[in-house]
């Protein structure tokens, strides 16, 4: 059986303020962690046509999806995926969320807007699949499932081929 | 099943860069503790006796390995010399670049006990290192001691 007074005498209490005061000995130690990811084929082409203002996915014939992202592989079917298509940067609100909270966790200031990133289904590419991007124009407790929106690029001369070539998605009529 | 594309240009493949903020803080337990406050404020090694198993841990434990009694009362003075017990060069620096000279990494075995450090060999060329060469610490003033492995310098051969 665990006794809980044996437990406690065993245990060295070490505080933060111990640590900084070196009260306690300790070894500080930031590990060079950098990375390079590689895009593949289909994320690379993604993000390509994106810097070009289209928005590209990758047919699969068997289940009649075109899936953005591109993917060369379709898990739903198990198979590899066939032509390249072009799609709307038009589509409908799946779902979105109203968040408080800054990325770093910090809450958001009460003159600033809240962040309301949105799964969005973009038109031409199949039902119930769709990426993540943000909402703006519109305030945030006014956005409702099934909105229509649209894209809102950078101008060509600021896309450099990431996401944020689209700045945020706008809702339409 | 094999994929139907592949990119035929090595100047398509495209790539993202980032880092990982990651930060640690080690505290050295409390026989670690001991160990390096003792080179710290003395300059002396310590370890742990098992007179039981007759076993020197160095560094100190708080239990013995073998018969598991408590060692945390039966802290030793041990001699800050012993010998070579293997070693290798380090050639390379950590990003890679060729070292201007080779850095030798030992593991001594400090005197009458049997555990070691794994530390580095100074003021000796690679080519005069053996296995059995006896060597000695050489700590940094006690000035400049912070509590690490690092307040050793290097072992010398005497």
């Amino acid at each position: 059986m665990l006794d809980a007074n044996a437990i406690e005498k065993t245990v060295t209490k070490v505080s933060f303020k111990d640590i900084e005061q070196r009260r306690v000995l300790s070894i500080n130690y930031t590990p060079n962690l950098q990375y390079a990811w590689d895009n593949g084929l289909a994320i690379g082409r993604y993000l390509a046509e994106l810097k070009r203002g289209r928005i590209i996915g990758k047919k699969c014939r068997s289940c009649k999806r075109v899936l953005v992202p591109p993917r060369l592989f379709c898990e739903t079917c198990w198979r590899p995926t066939d032509e390249w298509a072009y799609v709307q940067d038009t589509g409908t609100i799946l779902t979105y969320v109203v968040s408080h909270v800054n990325w770093d966790a910090s809450r958001v200031k009460p003159n600033e807007r809240y962040h309301t990133p949105a799964v969005i289904e973009l038109d031409g590419t199949g039902k119930d699949q769709g990426i993540l991007h943000l909402i703006d124009e519109i305030e945030p407790y006014d956005i409702k499932i099934g909105m229509r929106v649209q894209a809102v690029w950078r101008p060509l001369e600021e896309r450099i081929g990431t996401i944020t070539d689209i700045k945020y998605f706008k809702v339409i009529k | 099943m094999a994929l139907t594309e592949r990119i035929q240009k090595n100047i398509d493949v495209g790539y993202w860069t980032g880092e990982i903020p990651l930060q640690y803080i080690y505290t050295y337990g409390r026989a670690g503790e001991k160990f390096f406050r003792s080179i710290k404020d003395k300059g002396v090694f310590i370890g742990a006796r098992c007179d039981t198993c007759d076993i020197t841990y160095v560094p100190p434990h708080i239990y013995c390995e073998q018969c598991f009694e408590r060692l945390e009362d039966k802290y030793v003075e041990v001699s800050s010399a012993g010998e070579v017990y293997t070693y290798t060069f380090l050639l390379k620096n950590m990003d890679g670049s060729l070292k201007e000279k080779p850095a030798i990494l030992a593991v001594i075995n400090l005197e009458g006990t049997d555990g070691g450090v794994v530390h580095l060999l100074g003021e000796c060329d690679p080519q005069d290192v053996f296995f059995g060469m006896n060597v000695e610490a050489v700590l940094k003033p006690q000035d400049q001691r912070e509590g690490s492995i690092n307040d050793i310098l290097y072992f010398k051969p005497c």
